[in-house]
């Protein structure tokens, strides 16, 4: 095996620069500042393009990170050679392909979903015939803009999933671009059918008098969501977009690595990462009831089911973020004990920071994002300045090599190796010491859980995060 | 038994663990948090039913309610200017506009063209402002008199919200006999629902007629708004509500929201009202809190004349653009089963809400449609609605 018959993320290795905490270091100041400067540009509703309006700001998020993904991970930066990779600097590195990305992403939205769709099938995509039918230029492109980003939202938990789960099966063995190809077509299908039974309905309700003949409205989640708003999808698909990568990265696939079966283990890792997700799903929207009493369907804002599931998806979002820092700039910490160990820690770990990054967004974020101050108004959404932060995470390591604290060096044959034997892992077998362990291992999480739902309303009553 | 076998075990114990530890956790939230049990657990509502007292009869007299009299104008403004997220005092609109355009407004500068004309000379000021801002005809405003019979048969009669155009408001004021009173020093108070511009940015007007009149606001007003009221000329005693109820008068309270609300507003205040044998009336300037929570909080914290929703009175906030959006239809599905037997909407409530309140079969009380307001499905300029007697 040489370093050409894997892809380019698998086939280098990331060296620190400089030693000890200094790299993570740097690269978080640079990080954080490329991010307010670039926020400030684009996004900031007092800054230069003020694309936060919200659904431009957020449709641009989605869509970037998707092509981010398209680009690394599914068309293995085809088509730029190996060489160029290999060879080229960083910073042109990333310049280069970041703005390849923006101009795929500018075909797409226009060419695609406004000018295609939006012109020859379903009028919603298009903000010019919503104008030209009376709405305001304002919700037309709102309105439009929504329905773009839904459809990214769903490519992506698809997208990654089909890389990480279903390890690029059936066509794992095609070159590029035919199995870029392959699985972009095969995963926007997919995504397709998604947004029709999870947003099409959402969308048709938007305009008057409800779209009946052509969306399924009132739509077959009302009862069980206790909304027909179509943020009940929301919660369980970011939740899914979220586990795919906590799956990817700080449990390096464990457990669904364990079986040996390659269409087993697929099948598994890919509907695994659905119940996994479902399940937090369902945590998140219960948790906010007993910090914030229980929902009133019909109400606004704080007390509403549809923003509560909408919430749902926002807080699993900022799970990623220190997820996704873990893994990229602090080498997945701890890596000394047993992957379930590791995997058990890191878990902990990063939810607690995601409580922390939770706290400090909503204390700070009106000061220094030009958003509103508040959880719940309906116009804010953070899920767009955390993926625009994630989006640079993955430009500085995926187009960048994690410069300028990393850099990328050949990974030798052995190391190769480890990585190939990574998909399927060998380190835990089943002994009657895992089983007498993962026995209580249960009791003693489930408890964590009733223990957890136990101090929420304690905390609902006693902590006022923003006054 | 060796060592190593010893270890091996206590490895691969400490190995399940960590792994059971992990799954035992994600299993306890897919199989409890959204089942019966994990709801049987919630706390059912503790009612504290403050006793606020009872009144005979509100009457409610719409001094406006169009707050701008072009969709199209004011969310583009809205726009241009960046999105909902934007801070109201840059807009560039009137009475703070500067000349510079979208997005580059500034409460100093606005003001500065003005200030000495406040509250004297409001044709003048807002002539020089119709020079200096975007769409300068669009604004109205919104602005009712409640006229509340107390249980002694006394009348007494309060402002909500006092509009935005200078002009129209002022028209409106004399139009309804709004201006008399204030000289008069009839009118008790004047409650400021929220810092938006079309409740609150024609407060010269008010002061023009009565600049001791007491005035509450909510405590999430910003230092513009705050600065707002001492450059209108305002002279008399400012409430800051700072408590979730504040009792006005026997069967009239005062309710603080805190509430997010779009270009960086921040926090409602609404009214609530015990009609004796009748229950309880809500009136709103825009009801961003939303009706049902307004409603749910008055369940929760007031005590009421047979424990019943009576009344409804106001901006419900649903489709001010005439925009949409599903949570909007969980309203209108959900709202009957509270039991409101009157529902005075108009303003923010948005025509489109109206209609599907009507062809839901509630209790709308139609209006008549003068005064430029456009809609006989909800109550317009003028018309009056009386809860009570």
């Amino acid at each position: 095996m040489d370093n050409s018959s894997v892809s380019y993320l698998e086939s280098r290795k990331l060296v620190k620069r400089w030693n000890g905490p200094i790299p993570a270091l740097v690269n978080s100041v640079l990080i954080l500042a490329f991010f307010y400067a670039t926020w400030w540009i684009f996004q900031d509703p007092r800054g230069l393009m003020r694309m936060y309006t919200p659904y431009v700001g957020y449709m641009v998020c989605r869509w970037l990170l998707i092509l981010f993904i398209w680009v690394a991970y599914i068309f293995d930066f085809w088509p730029f050679k190996r060489s160029w990779l290999n060879k080229t600097h960083p910073l042109i590195k990333g310049s280069v392909l970041t703005l390849v990305s923006v101009a795929a992403m500018i075909i797409l939205i226009k060419g695609f979903f406004v000018e295609i769709l939006g012109n020859f099938g379903i009028a919603y995509f298009d903000p010019d015939r919503l104008m030209a039918m009376g709405i305001t230029d304002f919700y037309s492109i709102e309105y439009a803009a929504e329905a773009i980003m839904m459809f990214a939202a769903i490519a992506s938990w698809l997208s990654p999933s089909w890389v990480v789960a279903c390890e690029n099966a059936p066509w794992q063995k095609l070159g590029q671009p035919a199995r870029g190809i392959t699985i972009v077509l095969v995963t926007f299908f997919f995504s397709m059918i998604v947004y029709f039974l999870t947003m099409h309905s959402h969308m048709a309700i938007l305009f008057y008098p409800w779209q009946k003949f052509t969306a399924i409205c009132p739509p077959y989640w009302e009862d069980f969501a206790n909304t027909v708003s179509g943020n009940f999808h929301i919660a369980w698909i970011m939740c899914c977009t979220v586990v795919v990568w906590l799956y990817e990265t700080i449990w390096e696939r464990y457990p669904f690595n364990l079986i040996k079966h390659d269409g087993l283990r697929r099948t598994a890792s890919f509907f695994g990462i659905i119940g996994i997700a479902v399940a937090l799903c369902f945590f998140l929207f219960y948790a906010q009831d007993l910090v914030w009493g229980e929902t009133i369907r019909g109400t606004r804002r704080l007390m509403a089911p549809d923003w509560r599931w909408l919430h749902v998806g926002e807080m699993a979002i900022f799970w990623l973020v220190p997820t996704l820092f873990l893994s990229f700039y602090c080498n997945n910490w701890p890596t000394k004990f047993s992957r379930p160990v590791n995997v058990c820690i890191r878990t902990l770990l990063t939810a607690a920071m995601a409580v922390l990054v939770y706290v400090v967004y909503y204390k700070t974020s009106h000061l220094f994002l030009g958003t509103q101050k508040g959880f719940s108004h309906p116009q804010q959404f953070p899920m767009i300045p955390m993926i625009w932060l994630i989006n640079i995470f993955l430009i500085n390591v995926w187009f960048m090599d994690g410069w300028p604290g990393w850099k990328a060096v050949p990974r030798t044959e052995a190391e190769l190796e480890e990585v190939r034997e990574e998909v399927v892992a060998s380190d835990v077998k089943w002994t009657p010491g895992i089983a007498k362990g993962l026995a209580i291992g249960l009791a003693v999480g489930a408890l964590l859980y009733f223990a957890i739902i136990n101090v929420l309303p304690w905390i609902g009553e006693n902590i006022t995060i923003i006054k | 038994m060796s060592n190593d076998k010893k270890n091996i075990s206590r490895r691969d114990f400490v190995k399940g663990a960590a792994t059971g530890l992990v799954a035992g956790a994600f299993a306890g939230m897919g199989m409890y948090s959204y089942s019966p049990w994990a709801y049987s657990r919630l706390p059912k509502t503790n009612r504290k039913q403050q006793d606020f007292g009872a009144c005979r009869s509100v009457r409610v007299t719409n001094i406006s309610e169009t707050s701008w009299f072009n969709n199209a104008h004011l969310i583009g403004d809205i726009h241009e200017a960046g999105g909902l997220l934007v801070n109201q005092y840059t807009l560039n609109w009137a009475p703070f506009g500067n000349g510079k355009g979208s997005a580059k407004g500034s409460y100093d500068e606005g003001m500065s063209t003005i200030k000495d004309l406040l509250p004297h000379d409001l044709e003048k000021a807002w002539e020089i402002q119709k020079k200096l801002s975007l769409h300068p005809d669009n604004p109205g405003g919104y602005s009712c008199l409640l006229e509340v019979e107390a249980l002694d048969g006394t009348v007494h009669k309060y402002l909500l919200d006092t509009g935005w155009s200078y002009e129209w408001m002022d028209n409106c004021f004399k139009r309804e006999g709004i201006d008399q009173m204030l000289r008069d020093q009839e009118i008790e108070a004047l409650f400021i629902s929220h810092e938006h511009w079309d409740h609150f940015w024609g407060l010269p007007v008010t002061m023009k007629y009565d600049n001791r009149i007491p005035l509450y606001v909510h405590d999430g007003f910003y230092k513009e708004g705050l600065q707002y009221i001492e450059d209108s000329g305002y002279k008399g005693e400012l409430t800051i509500a700072d408590k979730p109820v504040t009792q006005i008068a026997p069967g009239v309270a005062l309710l603080k929201f805190d509430v997010p609300i779009i270009n960086r507003v921040f926090g409602e205040t609404s009214l609530a009202f015990n009609i004796k044998d009748k229950g309880l009336v809500l009136i709103s300037g825009c009801c961003h809190q939303g009706i049902l929570k307004f409603a749910d909080f008055a369940y929760a914290n007031l005590k009421y004349d047979n424990d019943r929703f009576y009344g409804i009175y106001g901006g419900l906030h649903i489709s001010p653009f005439e925009d949409w959006d599903p949570k909007y239809d969980d309203l209108v599905i959900s709202l009957g089963q509270w039991g409101f037997e009157r529902i005075g909407c108009n303003h923010c409530t948005g025509h489109l809400t109206a209609k599907k309140f009507i062809e839901a079969g509630y209790p709308v009380v139609r209006g008549t449609a003068r005064f430029r307001s456009a809609s006989k499905d909800y109550l317009g300029n003028g018309d009056k609605i009386t809860f009570g007697c």
